[in-house]
């Protein structure tokens, strides 16, 4: 047990690195920055209309922290990280004067169910269509799926949801095309609230189950028909274990770990195919708010919903690292 | 297997998916009550205090429908276009425009039972001038001395200096300064951070629901509509529920409106406009149900010249930069040959045709240039027809051949496309030619930028590299440059060379110029650098300029003579050109037919109907459901 | 190599069909130099037509011929994915053989730094820069931005291929007969690694080409060059889809199409090339 502590340790401080590593560039970048942020952001109010003094402060000194343009670099540096610390990106200029952090609770829970789900989703099918693929090699059937597959990877993101958009909404319209859930629902564990989220949410998970679909199977197969060739399948099918059997506990198993690790590589990936469905789809995400606010010059979202998703995605690299050792006994936890 | 489970999940799916079908579309509303508009995602949709900065649910029916003031102007014009709404009447003044006096209707109340008095006014100008940065805290503070209520339905303004225009604070061109209700704010310790959640109505409607997220918000009719200046005119409004919604890509919106899920929609591409009017299924209309098909708002998108940059501060220069657009490719270009072009600094639209173009018409064609070498009269007034006989081919026999018609669809004309006036009065201003490129008189090759907006207002950044082409073609180095959110902050401090952005807004319902002259005023003009207050953003001086302005205040808001200064005004502006006018803001807005009839159209311009102008309540009150609509 | 690429063409169908392909768009791009009309301009032919015998691929609805169009965006993009994949293919190369080489802690450190990087969302980072820079944005600070980003799963596949040629007997010959580093990865180690380069440039053309189509789709490159992504987003701006001018989307998404899947065929076949056991049974089953 305590191996796994250790490893667990380990494990944590990888992501803390990462997370360090993330928001240390996110501050790099903003530097870069020939603009200087802050008082364009507060003409920009000053534009639309008057405003609270107290509020447009406050502004003014969450922007001049978060883009640094106070004292020596190391003095930004250090007051940069104490605001990522405490979560405090200040008021979202476009949602003046709802703090940054508000905004981007409100729109994590949907990202992070999409992806979940549509993730799991094709991990879970994509890895069992290859692994079949892989072993029953001859199969005409798998042969097809496989080509299907293969010829839908390419395809860009969002052509794949604008497609299903002209599919389901409007040819065969049996799936909304936008929003989160129905209009009115209050939020619960409803019946109709429930089956509202899952229905919004259909087209966009699909379309994200699609364009990752192939590379799994692809992966899966090849492994799959490495692992075919090793000494101990041969020996189990000269045994006469039956090969469904052999598929199930021999050749998936141990061909799935390698998928794992994968899974936990991609997650970057799968959160930028995410930014494109939500947009498409008008699905209330972080996706759709980094968009939103890039076009609206909103500062302090932008950095927000970076700084966060950098973090948020290390640390579900951090859960899926921890449950792999738990799955191959063969992790040296030492 | 786990291939069968995911089969099951799958068909779970659809299973799900088909009961979901089959309810509302709106949870626990009858779809047949129900108008649907096409709304902005907010970020801040617990905010609804349209006073203090928060955005919040301003576009997203709050000052569309819960809120009310003194006055309302159609933009569409028309013999009806002054409304009363909270006053009985027009404002008075006295003779020297110092004193004002307002009547307040008896009989109104706000949605919580409390009835509207003077004291609501009063202290809706008190509280802005006493909390500087609320929406209204600057225009109060500069002009109201002092104010005293002889009864309890009356308000007298006393003004620090004369001003015929101070009603125009509350009449509503878009929006205008909304009553605040005194029994509620005057509980709270700081205006300017309260939220206002759930806010009080004055107008018709109440706030039902709304979504945190700010996707969409959901107004009732109140029980007590009659206890509302929109109710007391109108009588009783068909509509239920109004609800805002945000519809997602323009592609969305239009399968939305196929589908019956979106009445309103705010603005579309003119070909997804064009795709949906053609199909002969469709329940659709819109502002014109033949070709152009567009609302035209009243508001000129322009090319600004920033005049306190060189060259720009030469007119003959300017002019030259004008002759060279062919205004008819740029009316294909941005809106497929459906633009209202405008050679006049004035949106043409509502009641300026018969205010100020047609009776322009002659002193445009016999307006002379003189380019250095010869003198021109640079007016085409067959632009409408040229543009008719380019988009005929397509749309057939829904262009008319009537000159008269084409004109009210198209535009009264515009400046002939003359490269080589254009080359001429370069060469007056001091300008060479070397091979195909133009050179500054100091030797420098000409080449500047052309600021446009980019995907907000795309029609206008298509007209900018349209017009861009035209000007490379003609040797003059010029690139778009796509400004996006910076757009209005560079304007604001001079940062430009030239821009297309909207510069001259006007009622659209009332001759009177007021509304975006008074800001020309020579004494608001700041050096480049320093925020110039919209929307003089060319920073144009001219003594004869401020002569029209002054005069202009000193006579009344009904006073025929505004007209005639009016005109005086669009002379200046031809001959100076200080801006290149290019055609009326067309926007492409269906509205479904399915569930609610009775839109506003060209025929019967009885109201706004942009989702986001707050005059859009007076076409909500006058829809009347559609009797084939399904029952749901 | 040419002996290998003559045997593959011949013996591997999937080799084939991949070239065929890759062959086919890249004739496109060279066709985008003679291209008749001045492609950043607008308006040079009626808008809206259908794909006919005078325009292949029909035109646009901004009056842009889509097949001359077609070239010079596969030119742009290809010239990106090009760019981007041959900057980060360096920086691979170099840190993976010089890890693989270095051993021990050296190793280990380089390649925490390449997890943690290879951690980081692309998307939000490559946005973040865009919305920084916006006004000075060019695509090769894109290009370098994303090549930044693009070098870390490649270079843990090199360096595991360096961990095991470091032990071979020709580099411990190489090290006694006075060889320095980088001369021993530059004239020994390379040539081992090359095939493996190969592969990972073939999936590191489509990332990035898939990048600059998702950029420029959302509008977030310079739109008046023309590009794949620009193309689409042009479409979308003119509501191609709903107005029934398919063909402004289709034929762009199936050149970029027909690319990705030549270049993912010649991928799968020279890995399975270089894995002598699948290469065996490749000829074992013919």
């Amino acid at each position: 047990m305590s191996g796994f502590l250790v490893y667990v340790a380990r494990r944590f401080v990888q992501f803390v690195l990462v997370a360090f590593t993330g928001v240390t560039l996110a501050f790099l970048i903003v530097h870069l920055s020939p603009v200087n942020p802050v008082d364009q952001t507060v003409s920009l109010m000053t534009t639309f209309g008057a405003t609270d003094p107290a509020s447009v402060a406050m502004l003014r000194s969450a922007l001049s922290e978060l883009y640094g343009v106070n004292g020596s670099l190391a003095h930004q540096y250090i007051a940069f990280w104490s605001r990522v610390a405490t979560g405090d990106f200040g008021p979202s200029l476009s949602a003046f004067p709802t703090p940054v952090l508000t905004v981007i609770l409100r729109a994590i829970p949907w990202t992070i169910g999409l992806l979940t789900l549509s993730t799991l989703f094709a991990w879970t099918f994509g890895n069992v269509l290859g692994a079949l693929a892989g072993y029953y090699r001859d199969s005409r059937l798998l042969k097809l799926a496989g080509i299907v597959v293969t010829a839908v990877q390419p395809m860009p993101t969002y052509i794949c949801g604008l497609t299903l958009i002209i599919l389901f909404g409007y040819t065969w319209p049996i799936f909304p095309i936008s929003g989160g859930t129905q209009m009115n629902l209050s939020p619960g564990l409803t019946w109709s609230f429930v089956g509202s989220v899952v229905t919004h949410g259909a087209l966009p998970a699909l379309t994200l189950v699609l364009v990752s679909l192939g590379a799994w199977f692809n992966s899966m197969r090849s492994l799959v028909s490495n692992v075919v060739t090793e000494d101990h399948v041969v020996y189990a099918e000269l045994a006469g274990v039956p090969s469904r059997t052999i598929f199930a506990s021999y050749v998936a198993r141990n061909a799935m770990l390698p998928q794992i690790t994968g899974l936990a590589l991609s997650l970057g990936h799968v959160f930028s195919g995410a930014v494109i469905v939500e947009f498409l789809f008008a699905y209330p995400g972080m996706g759709q708010l980094l968009i939103a606010g890039i076009n609206a010059g909103d500062y302090s979202l932008v950095l927000g919903v970076t700084t966060i998703s950098i973090i948020a995605v290390g640390f579900a690299t951090f859960l899926i690292d921890i449950a792999y050792p738990l799955i191959d006994p063969r992790v040296k936890l030492g | 297997m786990r291939m069968h489970r995911g089969l099951m999940l799958a068909l779970a799916l659809v299973c799900t998916a088909q009961v979901a079908a089959a309810q509302d579309f709106i949870a626990g509303i009858p779809r047949s009550e129900a108008l649907i508009i096409q709304g902005a995602p907010s970020q801040n949709a617990d905010w609804f205090n349209v006073w203090a900065a928060g955005g919040g649910a301003n576009t997203n029916g709050l000052q569309q429908l819960s809120t009310d003031t003194l006055w309302f102007i159609n933009p569409e014009g028309g013999p009806n276009a002054w409304q009363n709404a909270l006053a009985t009447d027009k404002p008075a003044y006295d003779a020297d425009f110092t004193t004002m006096t307002v009547k307040l209707r008896p009989g109104i109340y706000w949605s919580d039972g409390v009835e509207l008095t003077g004291d609501d006014l009063v202290y809706t100008v008190q509280t802005q001038i006493d909390h500087p940065g609320m929406g209204w805290s600057a225009p109060f503070a500069l002009n109201v001395a002092s104010m005293e209520q002889p009864d309890k339905y009356t308000v007298v303004f006393h003004l620090k200096a004369p001003n015929s225009r101070f009603h125009t604070l509350f009449t509503v061109r878009w929006n205008a300064a909304w009553i605040m209700p005194k029994h509620v704010f005057e509980k709270v310790g700081d205006p300017l951070k309260f939220d206002n959640n759930p806010p009080v109505s004055l107008g018709p409607y109440v706030l039902n629901s709304y979504d945190k997220s700010g996707n969409w918000a959901i107004w009732k009719l109140r029980d007590d509509w009659q206890r509302t200046s929109l109710g007391m005119d109108l009588g009783e409004p068909a509509v239920k529920y109004v609800v805002y919604r945000v519809a997602g890509s323009p592609d969305a919106r239009v399968i939305d409106q196929r589908n019956h899920n979106l009445d309103v929609i705010n603005d579309l591409a003119p070909e997804g406009m064009f795709a949906l009017m053609r199909d002969p299924k469709s329940t659709s209309t819109a502002w014109r149900k033949t070709f152009p098909f567009a609302h035209p708002d009243p508001t000129l998108p322009a090319v600004l010249f920033n005049t306190m940059a060189k060259p720009f501060d030469n007119p003959d220069v300017r002019w030259a930069l004008a002759l060279a657009i062919d205004i008819r490719a740029v009316a294909m270009g941005s809106y497929r040959g459906a633009a209202d072009v405008s050679a006049l600094a004035y949106p043409p639209t509502g009641a300026a045709s018969d205010d100020y173009f047609r009776p322009l018409q002659a002193w445009l064609s016999e307006f002379e240039l003189d380019t250095g070498k010869r003198k021109i009269k640079p007016y085409d007034p067959t632009i409408a027809t040229q543009l008719a006989n380019m988009v005929r081919p397509s749309w057939g026999n829904q262009i008319p051949a009537d000159p008269a018609q084409l004109q009210t669809m198209f535009g009264f004309g515009w400046w002939k496309h003359d490269p080589q006036a254009a080359a001429e009065l370069l060469e007056k201003a001091g300008f060479t030619k070397r091979g195909n490129s133009w050179l500054k008189p100091d030797g420098t090759p000409f080449a500047f930028k052309l600021m446009v907006e980019g995907d907000a207002i795309p029609t206008l950044a298509r007209a900018g590299i349209e017009i861009a082409q035209e000007w490379s073609q003609m040797g003059i180095a010029v690139k778009v440059e796509v400004a996006g959110t910076t757009l209005r902050q560079r304007l604001n401090v001079g940062d430009f060379d030239m821009a297309i952005f909207w510069t001259i807004e006007t009622w659209g319902g009332h001759p009177d110029l007021s509304f975006f002259l008074d800001s020309y005023d020579s004494r608001f003009i700041v050096p480049l650098g320093q925020n110039q207050p919209p929307r003089n953003l060319q920073r144009w001086r001219d003594p004869e300029l401020d002569r029209i302005i002054h005069a202009n205040q000193s006579v009344s808001f009904d006073n025929p003579q505004v007209v005639e200064l009016g005109r005086d005004f669009l002379k200046l502006a031809v001959r100076e050109m200080p801006m290149i006018p290019l055609m009326a803001y067309n926007k492409f807005a269906p509205f479904d037919t399915t569930y609610w009839t009775g839109y506003p159209s060209v025929e019967d311009p009885y109201s706004a109907s942009g989702p986001y102008w707050s005059n859009i309540r007076y076409m909500i009150a006058r829809l009347k459901p559609n009797p084939t609509a399904p029952k749901s | 190599m040419f002996r290998i690429l003559r045997d593959l063409l011949r013996s591997n169908r999937e080799f084939l069909a991949g070239a065929v392909m890759v062959s086919a768009v890249l004739l496109l791009v060279a066709l985008s130099f003679v291209s008749p009309y001045d492609l950043m301009a607008t308006y040079t032919v009626p808008p809206d037509l259908p794909p006919s015998g005078e325009f292949w691929f029909g035109t646009t609805s901004r009056g842009q011929d889509v097949f001359w169009q077609i070239t010079a965006a596969l030119r742009n993009t290809l010239a990106f994915g090009v760019v981007v994949a041959g900057a980060s293919r360096v920086i691979a190369l170099v840190v993976g053989l010089v890890s693989g080489y270095a051993g021990g802690r050296i190793d280990q450190a380089i390649m925490a730094l390449n997890d943690t990087l290879a951690s980081l969302p692309n998307i939000p980072i490559l946005l973040l820069v865009y919305f920084v820079m916006r006004d000075e944005m060019n695509w090769w600070l894109l290009a370098l931005a994303a090549s930044l980003l693009g070098w870390t799963y490649d270079s843990r596949l090199i360096r595991s291929v360096a961990l095991t040629l470091k032990t071979r007997e020709f580099t411990r010959h190489a090290t006694f007969s006075g060889m320095r580093m980088p001369q021993i990865l530059l004239r020994e180690h390379l040539p081992y690694v090359m095939p493996i380069v190969f592969y990972t440039t073939m999936n590191n053309l489509i990332w990035a080409i898939g990048l600059e189509v998702t950029l420029s789709v959302l509008g977030f490159t310079d739109i008046n060059r023309p590009s794949v992504g620009g193309m689409i987003y042009w479409a979308n701006a003119s509501s191609a889809m709903v107005a029934g001018v398919w063909w402004w989307i289709a034929f762009p998404m199936l050149c970029v199409a027909i690319l990705f899947l030549g270049l993912f065929l010649l991928a799968m076949s020279v890995n399975e090339y270089i894995d002598p056991r699948s290469r065996l049974r490749r000829l074992r089953t013919q």
